[in-house]
């Protein structure tokens, strides 16, 4: 079997980190599947997995095929005719309704082709009922010979589920064993060059927060961390992107009272590795959210800002998923400090807000027994790769 | 159009909106097999729109299943079958006066366009609650025209209500 999949890049690196961890996880799924990414911003992908070529517009890697959304008018040309000469276009997976490029379009409705193309648009995550709503409903194209079909990623049963991909599932076990969660914290703080030899015993020791957010002033959440960490040490892990020079600025203006490290922009196995190698995480966007949610572990996500401040109703269909999980008291602190977090109509580095996430972080078991419940319910919904293709098996 | 079918909009069944694009739900009927099915769109998606004449009418009565409908200019009567007009249907009542659109394809009436905003009056609901004017927090209520929609909390029986034919959402009470 051979699939397309089709990514444009949206903004940031969201959508193309979702494509290639479901690219890796279809593989996983299902032996002898042929994979074929078309793929708008080569440069934004390489950056996630560092075996994109920049310079190829179509390529070989990890037994999949990449192809640059725009067809080049040279020599590469005769190359995509060439791999679709032999294997044309049968079943396409178009990621979040990205449409197609026009060279693939043409092949797709291409009149003098009668075979039954099967395509399925791929949605974005999101918590909120309409996903379980719109899940494996038939769509449209223009043609009765390019059938479509919705899927929804989701939190709840009757959705697609979230990816599990193996990196991913084989990380978190690797960290979820206390004994050898410290050992293993050693090798990726040595790996990363986070500390020097002498002091990766240290930092790997301590309580890690990893903050990945949007633009906003950090101050309330660095005087939690120091207050946090006037009992316990703690090592901050700022990541690369939009949140770090606020975080860092606000670490400054504080005195500095706990250790801070930035991070490089990560590969994605890398990201997830420190993600779930962290006590607590400050996520933004769904992929990283659904990572942080995986792990079992205290986080708070911030959800990207829209208009009359619609990531609310976001933020409070995930807390409504999540409340279930939880005893209810020890769910008012989680709920507070999320929509706290997320009551904002836009991002800046002046932008404050009334998130306390101290109770989240003081070693609490009710409440981390409520993080990983939630993360046992997510995992019972099974791949959304092995969901994917026994939908497209049902439908083709 | 999808491929020789010509499928007409009956309904938009809600949206939802992302980053990327919207999806809506609609209920669409085959003017070629007259059946009809629930979809999933994506706003990429293009198609050849059909070109269909559209005529102004005021319904003149309802016979059963049958709205027969009366062209303001040629005073020709046509009719429709309740299933054509789908959920619209229920919007409407025999003393209505407001105009609306038949749509013809091929010189045969398949579908209708109403006034985006009409209003209605309930005929029953739940009883209102006070002070809860936020409208986040919605009950049924059947309109005298007999059919259903949800309304904000402090609606009340014999409340005037305004709303969008659309999608059957409120928009505001009547004053």
């Amino acid at each position: 079997m051979t699939i397309d999949v089709l990514c444009k890049v949206v903004d940031n690196y969201g959508d193309i980190g979702v494509v290639h961890r479901l690219a890796r996880a279809l593989a996983e799924s299902e032996r002898g599947l042929k994979l074929r990414l078309i793929v708008d911003d080569l440069v934004a992908y390489s950056l996630l997995e560092p075996a994109v070529d920049t310079a190829r517009t179509i390529q070989d890697m990890h037994g999949w095929k990449i192809l640059s959304w725009a067809c080049p008018d040279d020599g590469s040309r005769a190359a995509f005719r060439q791999e679709y000469a032999t294997d044309p276009p049968r079943i396409v997976i178009e990621c979040f309704a990205c449409g197609r490029p026009d060279w693939f379009e043409a092949m797709l409705f291409d009149p003098a082709d009668s075979a039954v193309k099967t395509m399925v648009n791929l949605e974005y995550l999101s918590a909120e009922p309409y996903a379980v709503e719109f899940h494996r409903m038939p769509s449209l194209t223009r043609s009765p010979l390019v059938r479509k079909h919705l899927f929804m990623p989701g939190f709840e049963t009757g959705t697609g589920g979230l990816i599990l991909d193996r990196a991913f599932m084989d990380s978190r076990s690797r960290y979820s064993d206390a004994a050898s969660r410290k050992a293993e914290r050693r090798r990726l703080v040595g790996r990363l060059d986070l500390a020097t030899p002498a002091g990766a015993v240290e930092f790997a020791g301590r309580f890690w927060v990893l903050v990945f957010g949007y633009e906003r002033d950090y101050g309330r959440i660095v005087g939690d961390v120091a207050e946090f960490g006037r009992g316990t040490p703690v090592q901050v892990l700022v990541a690369s992107g939009k949140s770090g020079p606020c975080f860092m600025e606000a670490w400054d203006r504080a005195g500095k009272p706990f250790p801070a490290t930035r991070l490089p922009f990560l590969p994605q196995t890398d990201w997830d590795e420190v993600l779930v190698a962290s006590d607590f995480t400050i996520v933004r966007g769904e992929d990283s959210m659904s990572r942080a949610a995986l792990s079992g572990r205290p986080f708070l996500w911030q959800a990207y800002p829209q208009e009359g401040k619609q990531q609310l109703v976001k933020v409070r269909a995930l807390l409504d998923g999540m409340r279930r999980c939880f005893e209810p008291a020890s769910f008012g602190p989680v709920e507070t400090a999320f929509t706290a977090f997320n009551d904002r109509l836009e991002d800046g580095p002046e932008v404050r807000g009334d998130e306390g996430i101290l109770p989240l972080l003081v070693p609490d078991t009710v409440m981390a027994a409520g993080f990983s419940s939630f993360s046992d319910v997510l995992l019972g919904n099974g791949n959304l790769a092995g969901n994917l293709m026994t939908f497209l098996r049902e439908i083709v | 159009m999808v491929g020789k079918d010509v499928l007409v909009v009956q309904r938009m069944l809600g949206n939802k909106g992302g980053r990327g694009g919207m999806v809506t739900k609609l209920r669409v009927k085959n003017l070629l097999t007259g059946g009809t099915s629930d979809l999933g769109l994506d706003s990429g998606e293009k198609f050849e729109e059909v070109s269909m004449d559209m005529h102004k009418m005021k319904l003149s009565y309802i016979d059963g299943e049958t709205f027969v409908f009366l062209d303001q200019e040629s005073f020709e009567q046509y009719e429709l079958s309740k299933e054509d007009l789908g959920d619209n249907a229920g919007y409407i009542t025999p003393d209505d006066d407001f105009d609306v659109e038949i749509t013809f394809y091929e010189g045969k009436p398949v579908g209708i366009v109403l006034p985006i905003a009409i209003d209605r009056t309930i005929t029953y609901c739940e009883p209102g609650i006070k002070g809860d004017t936020s409208g986040k927090s919605t009950k049924p209520a059947t309109l005298d025209s007999g059919y259903t929609v949800q309304v904000p909390l402090f609606c009340e029986i014999g409340t005037k209500i305004k709303f969008d034919t659309r999608d059957g959402s409120f928009i505001e009470r009547v004053k």
